[in-house]
């Protein structure tokens, strides 16, 4: 009988073990990600461990705390916006139940996406006629101004390629970093224990004092 | 969802969660005695690590909280076991906030303090079965009681909860029936092997 149990208290410990070892996720703590492509701000929460908050709405702010825009995430739990202008946006996700997070979206960001190449429309305009035929000299003169513009162009395209290779790199990471390792949750047990001793100490010694004071 | 994160609740609702955790915790530390405290530490350790784990339930996950399990074995000492772990998941994992710590503290360790409270002396004299059957429904019960405090809090905060509140008391039910099996299972066992942990002490509540 005494094997038996023994048997029966490896097993459950095994069990338990298994258990922790095989998916310590982090209990439904709600994570936002949040990308800036093309000066949209863009997104989902989700439940670490868990799928994606699809009841949530979200509230845009400005750094002031003004109120710039609200919404509700779609059926996949994903939302877009895009702000009237470049500022410090602030996005609060709230899953009505309880949980909510917020992110802050600088300014700076949302500048480099939607910056000064939103306003390059006509890049071969101002180029000076091209039948002059000072081969050396014209270009330099006209393609200062194209220059820049081009340079500002490529800075645009350049930020939207690698915003949008880096997306899932950055979701992974998200992903990642809210997981409970289970070298931390060791730790944890550990500071209660330790917490237990010093506990015992300050008992003891309070007794001891007493004791000597008696 | 037992475990509130910061910047949800109105500061009426996180000041009165902060005085009555902080009464309980204060009754709790005078009626602790020096032989209890490897006990606390390991039902607060064991709480720690089983509510991080989360267990998915349809859309969401939910975790196991221990509260009336706590209950039956520490008595008032749940305050501290359901405090410390909180602290520490709050600090070393932003799971539960700091300002909602409190309010989570109370949510989880009242229930399971009136388990106890009210069950122990049965659960003592009890046979094997009728103990492990006392101590799931107790459980279950003290989980439903932490869910119902949850959406009391979120309701009292901003009545917009509401309808989500309903939602969550949901997805309390398939948690409850869980925490009463590993209660029941887990008070079965102590009584065979060391009864003594759930028997009473003179002058114990």
């Amino acid at each position: 009988m005494p094997d038996m149990m023994r048997w029966r208290m490896l097993r459950a410990a095994i069990a338990a073990a298994l258990f922790l070892v095989s998916g310590p996720a982090m209990a439904h703590r709600l994570k936002l990600f949040t990308s800036v492509e093309n000066g949209i701000i863009s997104g989902y929460g989700f439940f670490i461990g868990g799928g994606r908050a699809t009841a949530a709405s979200i509230i845009f702010r400005n750094s002031g705390g003004i109120e710039l825009h609200r919404m509700t995430v779609d059926t996949k739990g994903e939302f877009r916006w895009k702000p009237p202008r470049p500022q410090d946006v602030k996005v609060i996700l709230n899953a009505g139940d309880g949980h909510a997070t917020e992110t802050i979206i600088a300014a700076q960001r949302l500048a480099a996406s939607d910056g000064p190449a939103g306003g390059v429309r006509h890049p071969a305009q101002g180029a000076a006629s091209p039948a002059t035929g000072i081969s050396a000299k014209a270009p330099a003169a006209i393609s200062q101004e194209q220059q820049k513009q081009i340079a500002a162009l490529i800075e645009k395209q350049v930020d939207e390629a690698v915003a949008r290779q880096i997306r899932p790199l950055l979701e992974a990471y998200a992903r990642a970093e809210g997981r409970v390792r289970f070298n931390d949750i060791m730790g944890g047990i550990g500071m209660l224990v330790g917490l237990a001793g010093i506990a015992l100490w300050a008992m003891g010694r309070r007794r001891k004092n007493r004791s000597d004071a008696t | 969802l037992a475990h509130i994160p910061d910047g949800v609740l109105s500061v009426p609702v996180l000041a009165t969660g902060g005085v009555m955790a902080v009464a309980g915790i204060g009754f709790a530390v005078r009626r602790l005695e020096e032989r209890d405290i490897p006990r606390v530490a390991i039902l607060s350790a064991a709480f720690f690590a089983l509510s991080l784990v989360a267990i998915p339930a349809g859309p969401a996950t939910i975790h196991l909280l221990l509260g009336g399990l706590m209950g039956l074995i520490l008595g008032p000492s749940v305050f501290l076991a359901v405090f410390a772990a909180l602290l520490l998941q709050s600090v070393m994992f932003g799971f539960g906030g700091l300002t909602t710590l409190g309010v989570n503290t109370f949510n989880i360790a009242v229930p399971g303090w009136l388990c106890g409270l009210l069950l122990r002396p049965a659960i003592a004299s009890a046979d094997t079965g009728k103990a492990a059957m006392l101590a799931g429904i107790g459980s279950a019960l003290a989980v439903l009681a932490t869910g119902g405090l949850v959406a009391l809090a979120l309701y009292w905060s901003s009545p917009d909860y509401a309808v989500s509140a309903k939602i969550m008391s949901a997805t309390y039910l398939p948690l409850a029936i869980m925490e009463g099996l590993v209660a029941g299972f887990c008070v079965s066992f102590v009584k065979r092997v060391k009864p003594e942990l759930l028997h009473l002490r003179t002058g114990d509540a």
